[in-house]
């Protein structure tokens, strides 16, 4: 793993607001090139909202978000070619079956979208057999399996996870982990949101807490296992 | 280059997503079938008021089919925020706009073949051939005109629960122009142009078309990252 020094992603006095209510509330972070990061924290902490925020999803309500340099707002396009996200919504159209929706996602992104690599991806997800299958009927798990394989397609410098884990099987879960350490060994950055610690916290180089959209706690994934180990 | 093959996909997808699922045309096609029998009950069986009408029942008859087809449009992109996920892949928003106007423009003209010979039979009017054709390519240029600020604002209203009330509202004003030239030029092919003026009404379409076109394309990366 090679951790750059210059961040790739910072976030400087970052807000968010919904109506009164600040989802993120003066939040700084620096993630370093390579670096995997865990966001953790109870529903409504404000992990989604810092990863939709670093996607140019949404606008900050105060302070800046930069993405290798690009303003996430001033230069959304710049900054979503350098990264993907995979988020609770898996962005699939049900009528396509899982290979067209390959094939659209590799056509968009300026590929040849050849079934000759694109049915390898789906073989690696174990949805290989049901690629003519319209996506409406797949499960909530093969789905989120096809939405997972964006990483895959995209090769992006930085990878946003929300919640990568939920409604995944064991064998899932275990090949997003194989897949984040993929991309730390490839120098990709990773910041993923997760509930699911007893995973996460093995694949983090530096987890963060959230609670009512601030930075409460940092440390080591080792750290954070004795920190819940005491609270438990 | 990257814009282009951008939009050709967004086109492709929505045509496989429309032949699909189909609903869609069936019902936007039976609106306006329902549609121009309505406006010919309302005349009566005086044939001569329904062949004066013609054009202009025709007309409304695909602008009021076209609205339906339009706001359904992006309810596809908004099922599991599909929309979003070509936002992050990343789309150019202009390249997304551009593909889904041309996917509704191809959805518009698919009106036209079917509900003008409903129109012909329905008011007693006889045109030649020809001019079906000429009447077709007209609807065509239309089509486009509407499906622009179509677009735009379907995209804008596809996330509010009163989009069905809110679209004709913001459309209908918009595409006046259209309206009143498709009508003016429709009216010439069925009853006849003595005075050669169908041309001047066509430029007239096509000069909204592109301005609608140009206009709605950049404003179109706006409206979509505001309602996200």
């Amino acid at each position: 793993m090679t951790v750059e020094t210059t961040p790739v992603v910072r976030a400087t006095g970052l807000g968010k607001r919904f109506g009164r209510h600040w989802a993120l509330a003066h939040f700084d972070l620096e993630v370093h090139g390579g670096e995997v990061v865990l966001l953790f924290g109870s529903n409504g902490s404000g992990k989604t909202t810092f990863l939709r925020l670093a996607a140019g999803l949404y606008k900050p309500s105060r302070g800046t978000m930069s993405v290798d340099g690009h303003d996430s707002v001033k230069e959304r396009l710049e900054c979503r070619r350098l990264l993907t996200m995979v988020a609770h919504d898996n962005y699939l159209y049900a009528r396509l079956t899982a290979l067209e929706t390959l094939r659209v996602w590799a056509r968009l992104l300026g590929s040849p979208a050849r079934d000759s690599d694109l049915v390898p991806l789906l073989e690696e997800v174990g949805l290989a057999e049901r690629r003519r299958l319209p996506v409406g009927g797949f499960s909530a798990g093969m789905k989120k399996r096809l939405t997972l394989l964006r990483t895959r397609l995209e090769k992006p410098k930085i990878v946003l996870l929300d919640e990568p884990f939920s409604a995944l099987d064991v064998a899932g879960q275990d090949l997003v982990e194989g897949w984040v350490e993929r991309f730390r060994e490839e120098g990709r950055t990773v910041i993923m949101a997760s509930h699911n610690l007893p995973r996460a916290t093995k694949l983090c180089d530096r987890a963060i807490a959230l609670e009512q959209g601030q930075n409460v706690w940092s440390g080591s994934g080792s750290e954070l296992v004795e920190r819940e180990a005491k609270a438990s | 280059m990257r814009l282009l093959a951008q939009a050709l996909t967004v086109v492709r997808k929505d045509l496989l997503l429309e032949w699909r699922g189909r609903s869609r045309i069936i019902s936007v096609l039976l609106f306006g079938v329902v549609t121009l029998l309505l406006f010919s009950f309302a005349v009566g069986p005086d044939s001569i008021a329904l062949r004066a009408s013609a054009a202009g029942f025709l007309v409304l008859a695909l602008l009021l089919s076209s609205t339906l087809g339009l706001s359904e449009s992006f309810r596809l992109e908004q099922e599991q925020r599909a929309v979003e996920g070509l936002l992050l892949l990343p789309v150019d928003p202009i390249a997304l706009y551009y593909g889904k106007a041309m996917s509704n423009t191809l959805f518009l003209m698919l009106l036209a073949p079917i509900l003008t010979p409903v129109a012909l039979v329905l008011y007693a009017v006889e045109i030649d051939p020809m001019r079906l054709l000429v009447l077709l390519g007209l609807w065509a240029i239309a089509a486009a005109g509407l499906s622009a600020p179509g677009t735009l604002y379907a995209a804008m209203t596809s996330r509010l629960q009163s989009q069905d009330v809110l679209l004709p509202l913001l459309l209908f004003p918009l595409v006046v122009p259209v309206l009143l030239g498709a009508v003016k030029a429709v009216a010439l092919i069925l009853t006849g142009d003595p005075m050669e003026q169908i041309r001047s009404w066509t430029i007239l379409l096509v000069s909204f078309a592109v301005i609608y076109w140009s206009i709605c394309g950049l404003l179109f990366p706006h409206a979509i990252e505001e309602g996200l």
